[in-house]
């Protein structure tokens, strides 16, 4: 098992590396630059006062020593200036991370709520009429867009109530109850899309499994419903499921941008955007960056999780 | 990291209590929340009255942050002129923006001198910066020193995007502590004008300008308290200010929300208390009216044009006939009603009466290009021009029509685009991305393009030399006449209010009959507060009424 780990994490350092090229090229690929951005919010174009601004940045070096750069900057634990707001871009990132980290938990555990019993049933009770309502439910989460939701939740509390969420960060030591519900309503829209998704997995493995041998013996073995269904049955179907739970977490990290800016919420996504926007290289490299950790993370953990669920794929050292 | 462990604990928390919670919390916060409540129309009459905290909205952070002197955008000066001073300002209770509506704010009194060639400044005593230092005539030679790049300014800014305005300064003099003098090199009017403008505050000598951009040292009525980066900006009053009894609001918070639809249903919801300058079209003011009739709705000009830029450098624009045709073909009026649904108005190069003081009236537009009595003589009178020069629509030339990528900018390209089929040119959409419109609009790398120009002070100075003059970066089109400049220094020097103000019509009427930059409409803004925010007036221009210092709430 250690040896395992160890393995994955020396691939997930060299996973990094390579991300951290695609990173760096992509982003110089991309037409204009921070000053560009700069005069365009100053309505003109000057190429002496350009060059000065390119070379105050650091920007009018070679890329390849732009890019030995950032990485050294990373071995030392600091990660550069935002030319936006000429601060540590560390300063800027942190407080976005962690709420963002609480909106995907927060959908990702509503996503499973409500994902995994309605698979359940919908599987047991299959081409009965709760089944179909089920799944037309799950389709309808698949078909909706999570930002669509979102602004139809707003618009509604809007109209019913003349009230919309905080239009920013509130702590929970400072309101529990609207922070609750600051990250409550975004994570129910997101985690609607998300459980439609885990439904149809859980609904389509369980249905699989349901007709193996094993089942049929416990079955005959006068067993009650719930024993072959939860301990028997479920346990094996999980595999994908607990794959795409692990696939839609880390997809989350990075894919609230419209979620999180429709609810106003300041987390990595909707900075993110902002930042590309700006050119802002320190601030995005770094932000990918950290998406493309928890992705690799959450990877490892669902692999780790395979073993804990089936003991056919333990990791032996 | 206590967002870290917050964020840790309450994730904890909620997913144990979140279905218990999510009902009563839902149901019950909205009674908590600002509740809309009926209130009469501003009244001049109104005691004022001291405290609250104003919540505002921003379409996007803070670009450059305080640092209005390296921007030239609506972003960075509306939160950031509560912090600043000017030396004048327009009056910030009267609409109209003109020399006569122009008061004291750091100079207590002005005086031209010398024949309009010396403005004498008489700068009051006993201001401080928020950090404690004087404010003295050094700052001010520092600040106008550095804007019009005096070969031994102080300071420079890194980027300085009104230079052009300070062109005819020749020296800035302090002859004693109070005393500031700005030394011209032939008599400019307008000037004064300028430095009303939003875009004008002077800046502290002892705090570098790249400071700015981080934080805000000023004498303004406000002082930075907070700017938590994409999230807001909090401003609490200066209780040294050096106007006794002001600002009346203890505070004023604007908060970065980026999607239009939220926008919206905050300030329906009563969570902001103000729109945000140019953001409000008709139809979305319409919209809020209807869902909450007690918001106070004030149309005014966004002092921002909707124009055709064509290159004068490349064909086929090089041709003048073929410039003219389009600015025939274009119908203005039903742009307005098409694109805008009637939140516009035609005019020519400066914005028309009442929006403005300096544009051509109606009648004066009769008989300009595109403004024929029946759109399809004036579609026939371009065909002709086309035909001039060997272009029918049966044999349509191809041209690319570039336009920013943003809505306003794509829905006006779009409109024009069916209007320039009908005369024979058949142009396909191309969009720039915000990063490379300017250095692409500079370089003229186009043949024609939809474009939007916003327009500080109503000054036809400030708009000519930046828009029109040969050689100006801003001068898109590469539109120069020799003759037309001539006239541009004329009206600058014209001290007959009357004379001047002939000699602008005659200038917008060439304008516009040379096709230099074909004027489509200008922006009326539908500016929204709810009836408790008292004393916020909007202007001929969304640059100039940011200060706040007269605002109050009457919650």
């Amino acid at each position: 098992m250690k040896t395992y780990v160890v393995q994955r994490l020396v691939i997930a350092l060299l996973t990094l590396l390579g991300m951290s090229m695609v990173i760096f090229t992509l982003l110089r690929l991309a037409p204009g630059d921070i000053v560009d951005i700069l005069f365009s919010t100053a309505g003109y174009v000057s190429p002496s006062e350009k060059q000065a601004i390119m070379k105050e940045l650091g920007i009018d070096r070679p890329y390849w020593v732009q890019y030995v750069d950032w990485l050294r900057q990373i071995l030392t634990g600091d990660l550069g200036k935002s030319y936006r707001y000429d601060q540590p871009a560390w300063q800027i990132i942190r407080p976005l991370v962690p709420v963002t980290l609480e909106l995907a938990a927060l959908s990702t555990f509503f996503a499973v709520l409500i994902g995994v019993p309605t698979g359940v049933i919908s599987a047991v009770r299959q081409d009965t009429t709760l089944d179909y309502v089920l799944r037309v439910f799950s389709l309808a989460g698949l078909s909706m867009p999570a930002f669509w939701l979102g602004m139809v939740i707003i618009l509604g509390l809007v109209t019913w109530f003349s009230w919309i969420p905080p239009l920013t960060y509130v702590g929970p030591t400072e309101d529990f109850k609207l922070h609750a519900v600051q990250f409550l309503l975004p994570a129910l829209a997101v985690g609607y899309r998300s459980s439609a998704l885990i439904m149809r997995i859980t609904r389509s493995s369980l249905l699989e499994v349901m007709r193996e041998d094993y089942i049929r013996t416990a079955w005959a073995k006068g067993q009650t419903g719930r024993i072959v269904i939860w301990r028997h049955a479920l346990k094996n179907a999980l595999l994908p499921v607990v794959t795409v739970i692990g696939i839609e977490f880390a997809f989350l990290i990075g894919g609230l941008v419209v979620t999180e800016t429709v609810f106003n919420l300041p987390g990595v996504a909707r900075f993110l955007v902002q930042a590309i926007l700006w050119r802002d290289y320190p601030i995005v490299q770094n932000l990918v960056m950290f998406i493309a950790i928890v992705v690799i993370l959450s990877n490892l953990l669902v692999d780790m999780l395979y073993g804990v669920l089936d003991p056919r794929v333990r990791y032996g050292d | 990291m206590s967002r870290v462990r917050g964020a840790l604990f309450s994730t904890i928390v909620i997913v144990l209590v979140a279905v218990a919670l999510t009902a009563p919390a839902t149901s019950q916060t909205p009674s908590t929340s600002p509740t809309p409540q009926a209130s009469p129309t501003p009244q001049a009459s109104q005691t004022p009255k001291p405290g609250g905290v104003l919540n505002m909205m921003l379409r996007e952070d803070l670009s450059q942050g305080f640092s209005i002197h390296e921007t030239s955008t609506i972003s960075t000066v509306w939160p950031a002129m509560p912090c600043l001073n000017n030396l004048v300002l327009f009056d910030p209770l009267r609409k109209t923006e003109s020399v006569d509506t122009i008061i004291g704010e750091l100079a207590e009194k002005w005086s031209w001198q010398d024949n309009y060639r010396n403005l004498v400044f008489f700068l009051r005593k006993g201001v401080k910066w928020h950090d404690g230092q004087p404010f003295t005539s050094r700052d001010v030679k520092f600040t106008f020193d550095m804007l019009r790049e005096a070969a031994d300014a102080p300071a420079k800014l890194r980027i300085n995007p009104r230079k052009d305005w300070y062109a005819n300064v020749e020296a800035i003099e302090t002859p004693d502590t109070y005393t500031a003098v700005l030394r011209l090199r032939k008599p400019q009017p307008s000037l004064l004008l300028m430095l009303a403008s939003g875009y004008t505050p002077v800046y502290a000598a002892h705090v570098p300008p790249a400071n700015y951009r981080t934080t805000c040292v000023g004498t303004g009525p406000f002082k930075v308290k907070e700017w938590r980066k994409g999230e807001y900006v909090e401003l609490v009053k200066n209780p040294d200010y050096f106007v006794k009894g002001r600002p009346y609001l203890d505070g004023l918070k604007y908060f970065v929300i980026v999607e239009r639809g939220t926008r919206q249903a905050a300030i329906q919801a009563g969570k902001l208390d103000v729109s945000f300058p140019g953001e409000t079209t008709k139809t979305a003011a319409e919209q809020l009216k209807k869902a909450v009739p007690q918001l106070v709705v004030t149309p005014y000009s966004q002092n921002v044009a909707e124009n055709i830029i064509m290159n004068v450098k490349k064909p086929p624009f090089d041709n003048p006939k073929i410039r003219l045709a389009v600015s025939h073909a274009i119908d203005r009026r039903a742009l307005i009603q098409a694109v805008h649904q009637g939140g516009a108005v035609v005019g020519a190069a400066l914005a028309p009466k009442p929006w403005g003081f300096w544009g051509l009236a109606e009648k004066d537009l009769v008989g300009l290009p595109g403004y024929g009595a029946k759109p399809a003589d004036e579609k026939a009178l371009a065909r002709k021009l086309m035909a001039e020069a060997g272009i029918s629509p049966e044999k349509p030339i191809k041209v690319e029509i570039v336009t920013r990528a943003i809505a306003v900018y794509v829905d006006m390209a779009s409109f024009v685009i069916n209007e320039l089929k009908q005369i024979g040119i058949d142009a396909t959409l191309k969009q720039i991305e915000t990063a490379q419109w300017h250095a692409m609009a500079t370089r003229g790398d186009y043949q024609i393009g939809a474009n939007l120009t916003g327009i500080g002070p109503d000054d036809p100075d400030a708009n000519y030399y930046e828009n029109y003059a040969c050689g100006s970066p801003r001068n898109y089109s590469q539109y120069c006449n020799e003759e037309v400049m001539k006239l541009f220094e004329a009206q600058s020097q014209e001290l007959d209010p009357k004379k001047r103000l002939a000699l602008n019509v005659a200038i917008q009427k060439k304008l516009e009959a040379d096709a230099a930059r074909p004027i489509l409409d200008w922006k009326i803004d539908f500016f929204t507060v709810w009836p408790h925010v008292k004393n916020l007036i909007p202007h001929q221009s969304i640059y100039n009424f940011g200060r706040m210092q007269e605002v109050w709430s009457d919650k």
